[in-house]
């Protein structure tokens, strides 16, 4: 794989008017972006949080190890945890889980030093909302970190492909053994725009292939999303449980909101 | 028992069977030992010592000439086997009636049991099991009635050739198991290295007469589609990173459709798949990469320096799904049809032709948003499914 071709978002399909503000309908003045960031490495993570805070946001916590990450997102909240695949103690996906198990609103932004692997897969049907290589420029960076933290997913053509290949998968299984629980499936606009973003096409040029507007193709990828993460849940939640992770704080997403 | 000499040639292959072979050398001294000891226990009760003695002295000859020059063979093993049943048998000829009824060992006692251990280390459980039933058999027709002695000896060496064959078995599967990964190992590199010599030199002058040729036209257009013909093959043969294909015929078998497409991959071109295998019998996966391979030289050739090209997989059940789109110029209309008449090929040989021939279609056009979407369907057959 060649980590420097999944380039995306591309630079010119994130923008906000003040990108590092997140939007109150309330009148309110607006509140900066908070993120935690988890990554062992310490210069990596240093350079990462001085990017964001010199873009304007606000990073409220870092961490080193996979359970601090889990600790500290819960603790902190932020809208957005950009989170190493390859942590130690938990590793990236087991984070995501816990994070889910435990009912934290925090959007996960996955950054891996490979280019695509089942891991990234594993975090994603664990609940992160995108996924970018750590070869990425500082804009697309940004640009993905303002993406997770507006609930947008972050995808390359290389996670588009292994998302399709998990819902064949996924019913493939379902046909040869038959399960109770709903198998989730994609309609035929999702898989066509699935295969869109897995043949490098960006969601402004799918959008404007297919006669539909941006926000509406974004809404199709936040779907795909759901589905393969609604499956998990069940699943997530015993994880959690056996790793000594309590599921159980069933605190309003409201309290996420800003203070 | 079937005793085939091939069987014999194969036996020494692993540490464990050479451990058992040395036990086996050392546990039938200790017999021969013991078996002298018992029969000096009882020497007085024994009718016919001298004939004891010279039980003894023919087992002791063997032990010898096994602990000299140990032959592990199935007839020296057989042969074993027969002086140990003969020497049961004739303990009836040394021995009081009451003597043998009253429960006494036989002459050579435990000394059998090598002959049937032996078996099981040379036939597996089955030889193990074979040889034990005629030691068994033996002391059975000695006694004439059985005692309780000879039941539990009986069932105890059914217990030792059983087992330990069973071991043998077990332990030639694994052996045979980890030589096999091994070799596949060394094939993986010594390809990988062929492959990196081969696409370095070879592939890349052959795509070099490609291009050249086509530029120049005329006579050396031919020239130019032959080049580009071995190298796809070329190619095709020096990346084929599918382990298993090393140990059975080339056009044999499911084959990961992943595994055959790495090379394709570079700076503008990404392969993107599922996590799982994208299994297509190999003759077909070797037709559909060629077809692949194609699409890309299309896009190298027509696309722009700038453009990009993805390489999807899919495989939903019913078909293989592969969708190169490329980020270039796109096509202009009626160019595929001109590039047919003036007896350029590439396209509609290369890649429509070859996806007839498996059964499945082709499609080419202008992409979505601009550049060229290339989109192969293979069905999977019946056969093919499993």
């Amino acid at each position: 794989m060649t980590p420097d071709d999944d380039r995306r978002p591309r630079a010119d399909e994130h923008r906000h008017a003040d990108p590092a503000l997140r939007e109150d309908a309330s009148g309110r003045p607006p509140q900066p972006v908070t993120v935690v960031v988890a990554d062992d490495h310490p210069m990596w993570r240093d350079a990462v949080a001085r990017d964001l805070t010199d873009a304007g946001f606000e990073v409220v916590a870092t961490a080193e190890d996979g359970r601090s990450a889990v600790a500290r997102t819960r603790a902190t909240r932020p809208d957005v945890l950009v989170l190493d695949l390859e942590l130690p103690g938990l590793r990236g996906p087991e984070v995501c889980a816990a994070l889910t198990a435990a009912e934290v609103p925090t959007r996960v932004l996955i950054l891996s030093a490979s280019g695509e692997h089942a891991d990234v897969l594993e975090a994603v049907k664990a609940g992160a909302l995108g996924y970018l290589v750590k070869s990425a420029r500082r804009e697309e960076f940004l640009d993905a970190v303002r993406a997770t933290s507006a609930g947008e997913p972050v995808f390359t053509p290389g996670l588009a492909g292994l998302v399709l290949g998990e819902f064949r998968r996924v019913k493939a299984t379902s046909q040869q053994e038959a399960t109770e629980r709903p198998i989730p499936e994609l309609t035929d606009r999702e898989t066509e725009i699935l295969t869109y973003v897995a043949t490098g096409m960006g969601y402004k040029e799918i959008a404007a292939a297919l006669f539909l507007s941006h926000r509406t193709v974004q809404n199709h990828v936040q779907n795909i999303l759901g589905k393969l993460q609604m499956h998990n849940r069940v699943e997530l939640v015993r994880f959690a449980l056996e790793r000594g992770i309590d599921p159980a704080t069933h605190e309003p997403r409201g309290a996420a909101e800003p203070r | 028992m079937d005793a085939s000499p091939q069987l014999a040639v194969t036996l020494d292959e692993h540490a464990l069977v050479r451990g058992l072979w040395r036990g086996i050398d050392v546990f039938r001294c200790l017999a021969l030992v013991y078996a002298a000891w018992s029969v000096w226990h009882r020497h007085d009760e024994v009718a016919q010592l001298t004939g004891a003695i010279v039980i003894l002295a023919v087992l002791a000859a063997w032990t010898v000439v096994q602990t000299v020059r140990p032959a592990r063979t199935i007839p020296m093993y057989a042969a074993e086997l027969a002086i140990g049943c003969a020497a049961i048998l004739a303990t009836r000829l040394v021995d009081h009636e009451w003597v043998i009824t009253g429960g006494a060992k036989t002459v050579p006692s435990i000394w059998p049991s090598a002959a049937v251990v032996g078996f099981a280390v040379l036939l597996g459980w089955r030889g193990g099991l074979v040889a034990a039933s005629l030691v068994g058999l033996c002391s059975f027709i000695e006694v004439q009635e059985p005692t309780g002695n000879t039941v539990t000896n009986s069932i105890l060496v059914f217990l030792v050739g059983g087992c330990i064959g069973y071991c043998v078995d077990l332990a030639r599967a694994s052996h045979a198991a980890l030589a096999r990964s091994m070799r596949l190992d060394a094939a993986r590199a010594e390809r990988d290295r062929l492959a990196r010599t081969v696409h370095d030199g070879v592939l890349q002058t052959l795509a070099f007469i490609h291009r050249r040729a086509s530029e120049l036209g005329g006579e050396a257009t031919r020239l130019g589609v032959m080049a580009a013909e071995q190298e796809r093959i070329l190619r095709a043969l020096v990346s084929a990173t599918d382990l298993a294909a090393v140990d059975r015929p080339a056009d044999d078998g499911p084959t990961d459709l992943r595994s055959l497409l790495g090379h394709v991959e570079d700076a503008r071109v990404q392969v993107v798949a599922p996590g799982q295998p994208v299994l297509v019998e190999r003759s077909a996966a070797v037709e559909l990469v060629a077809a692949i391979e194609a699409a890309l030289d299309n896009v190298r050739r027509h696309a722009g320096p700038d453009a990009r090209a993805w390489v999807l997989l899919d495989d939903d059940g019913s078909n293989v799904n592969v969708t190169i789109r490329d980020s270039g110029h796109g096509l202009p209309a009626g160019r595929l049809e001109r590039a047919a008449a003036e007896g350029r090929l590439g396209v509609s040989t290369s890649i429509v032709g070859r996806l007839a021939d498996l059964g499945g279609a082709a499609s080419v056009q202008s992409g979505p948003s601009g550049g060229t979407t290339v989109r192969l369907t293979l069905p999977r057959h019946a056969k093919e499914h499993r």
